[in-house]
């Protein structure tokens, strides 16, 4: 019994000492939420999230991810991240839709929220766009169209079909090829989960199952690599145009040899940096406006239009192109 | 009775809680344990709770018995619900009613499914890791086929909503249906022919077979019932996310099963208690939104509960009672 009182006592008196503690610094926090850790893509967007939080007062950044790519499991974090009070929640959505709830609370609780890559989502205040996703899948056909010489099979990835600016790519891609009667697409929209051995089995598989395939678009940024990989393996360097998301350091060495023709991305380091920069607007009550320059390349004339909800998105025109011949002017 | 109640499993599993929150204390401050903290963990908890009482009666009842299907039966039955309810109801007109609606066609989805699962294993005598694979990929399948891949949104009704988020007297509803749910399983595990029964089975079911136990019937009920606690799940996935979609929460698998090893359920079968099972998910909720409160990265999560695993698995060799024990038995020999 007095075993049991000992504990209760020592307990209430550590709770005591620990509510007397004073509060933390009265730097508001941003936490930068991301789809999963430790792939590239995100780790240069953790770079831009620590530059923004270095070069601003006031301002604590950070960003937390999970260890898999699963939408219960960033629902988890961000719900940790309600019950924690953080000043504002800017947001990857793994998967928009699954998020409306749990954001809804949030903005009830007083806690803002932005997002990137989610121009469907109704609970949020300010949606980042890097650009027109449409154009940006259209601008992938394009070159895909060129380089197969408006005739053939092609394909089309994406990270999974929740993921809605990759359907989006895929879509206007899509649209932009049909408009050429030789082009025909074939089992388009794969999943690779974003996982480079995915994409690579799956490449594989197409390339079993149509011999005579000569363009690939790739959706997450690793789709580039496994395709590149799988292409490299069968010798089909020249015969094939590939053509997708990707970034220049990974990509690289599949550039060099020819596997993947071209790249295109826009900057994670950027994109979470601009995040941080409209989050922070949000929470000091700053007006975001049509055409307003952000100080960052490719937002410098951003447009401003209404959401699907009570929220705005904000687009900018950050596509870069990348291929063999410029790709280490890019050292991320 | 108390004796029979307590024993060193549920003790070390109420300590570890004890110690999460107490380090919470030091590490991360009282914020840890306010009561919307605790609201929020509970309402995360309840989903993956179910699933681990699924995988534990299916581990109980022996013959390398688990159930891999289990989320994929959850989501399957959202998606399912989410397509037949409006023909019963609209969510605008009448939110409740349809919220209803939602449920019962999930609970039967999750009846069938489990009941799938129940023939292959209790009938057809195959091996369940195995048949449960097969169902979990055909229950897979179908979800991704009728939706097509993408998230359907359910939008917003107030009801479902309440369900899955608001608290009554502190309690979410949704954990409060969790904890009636553990409660009404613990009841019919312990004072029931079938609880009975299926322990019996679980430790040798040749010899279950020759003392009469229906042995392919009490299979199928089981299963049946861990498929039915699956669409549960299901229904406060669906309420929680105001969506379906045939991939959320594909990491639970793996999980659910950790919950439910670690709450000291047999693998081989013939044990497990639904305390025990509702303890250990609590401690894993705390132990994770510690984590995410500190600032870790979630793959030292992942390993942590790793090192925990292994930590139960060897305290489960060892007898740890008389060191737990607030009551020291008197032994002979000592003062």
């Amino acid at each position: 019994m007095g075993h049991s009182k000992l504990l209760l006592a020592g307990v209430s008196a550590l709770a005591m000492v620990c509510i007397g503690l004073p509060a933390a610094a009265a730097d508001k926090e941003i936490v930068t939420v991301v789809k999963v850790t430790g792939e590239n893509w995100f780790t240069r967007m953790e770079e831009g999230v620590d530059k923004y939080g270095a070069d601003t007062d006031g301002i604590t950044a950070r960003q937390v991810g999970p260890a898999k790519a699963d939408a219960a499991q960033q629902t988890a974090i961000i719900q940790d991240l309600i019950a924690q009070d953080v000043d504002a929640i800017t947001i990857v959505p793994m998967d928009p839709s699954a998020l409306e709830g749990v954001l809804r609370r949030a903005m009830k609780r007083g806690i803002v929220i932005t997002t990137h890559e989610a121009d469907n989502l109704q609970n949020t205040q300010v949606d980042m766009e890097a650009f027109d996703n449409h154009e940006f899948g259209a601008h992938f056909a394009e070159q895909i169209v060129e380089c197969m010489g408006e005739k053939g099979q092609w394909t089309s990835f994406v990270g999974s079909l929740g993921s809605l600016t990759h359907v989006q790519w895929a879509d206007g891609g899509e649209e932009y090829a049909a408009k050429f009667p030789g082009m025909e697409l074939v089992s388009p929209k794969n999943e690779s989960f974003n996982d480079a051995n995915r994409a690579y089995e799956i490449a594989k598989e197409i390339l079993r199952t149509y011999p005579d395939i000569k363009g690939f678009q790739g959706g997450s940024a690793i789709d580039v690599i496994g395709i590149g990989r799988a292409v490299e393996e069968a010798g089909l360097e020249d015969r094939t145009c590939v053509i997708g998301l990707g970034l220049p350091k990974d990509t690289g060495p599949y550039l060099e040899t020819g596997a993947v023709d071209s790249i295109a991305f826009w900057d994670p380091l950027d994109a979470g940096y601009v995040m941080n920069i409209l989050t922070k607007m949000t929470v000091m009550g700053e007006e975001i406006k049509d055409g307003m320059d952000l100080g960052v390349q490719g937002y410098n004339n951003v447009k401003v239009s209404a959401g699907p909800g009570e929220g705005i998105i904000v687009r900018g025109q950050a596509w870069v192109d990348v291929d063999a011949a410029n790709y280490k002017e890019y050292p991320f | 009775m108390s004796s029979k109640f307590y024993d060193g499993q549920l003790g070390f599993l109420a300590l570890v809680n004890a110690v999460v929150i107490v380090a919470s204390l030091f590490l991360v401050g009282p914020k840890f344990v306010g009561l919307y903290s605790m609201q929020s963990m509970a309402t995360q908890v309840s989903e993956l709770g179910l699933l681990a009482l699924g995988v534990m009666l299916a581990m109980a009842a022996g013959r390398g018995g688990i159930d891999l299907s289990g989320i994929a039966l959850a989501n399957l039955s959202g998606v399912i619900a989410f397509n037949l309810a409006p023909q019963f109801a609209t969510a605008t007109d009448a939110p409740m009613l349809y919220c209803w609606v939602f449920a019962a066609i999930s609970i039967v989805v999750g009846i069938l499914g489990g009941a799938i699962n129940g023939t292959l294993v209790g009938y057809a005598g195959l091996t369940p890791i195995i048949a449960t694979l097969g169902t979990q990929m055909l229950f897979t399948g179908v979800a991704v086929g009728l939706t097509g891949g993408s998230a359907l949104r359910l939008g917003y009704i107030p009801p479902l909503d309440d369900f899955a988020n608001l608290p009554v007297m502190g309690v979410p509803i949704s954990f409060a249906l969790f904890l009636g749910i553990a409660f009404a399983l613990a009841i019919v595990l312990r004072y029931t022919k079938y609880g009975m029964r299926l322990f019996l089975l679980g430790s040798n079911d040749v010899a279950a077979r020759y003392a009469g136990i229906p042995v392919r019937r009490m299979y199928f009920i089981t299963y049946t019932i861990a498929g039915m606690l699956a669409s549960v799940a299901g229904i406060i996935i669906a309420a929680r996310t105001s969506s379906v979609k045939w991939d959320y929460g594909t990491s639970y698998v793996m999980v659910a099963i950790l919950i439910a090893v670690m709450a000291g359920v047999r693998p081989e079968g013939g044990y497990g208690r639904v305390i025990c099972v509702v303890i250990s998910a609590c401690a894993l909720q705390l132990m994770s939104s510690l984590f995410n409160f500190m600032h870790l990265s979630n793959f030292f999560r992942d390993c942590a509960w790793g090192l925990l695993l292994l930590l139960f698995l060897a305290a489960s060799k060892v007898d740890l009672s008389m060191y737990l024990r607030f009551r020291t038995p008197v032994r002979p020999g000592r003062a």
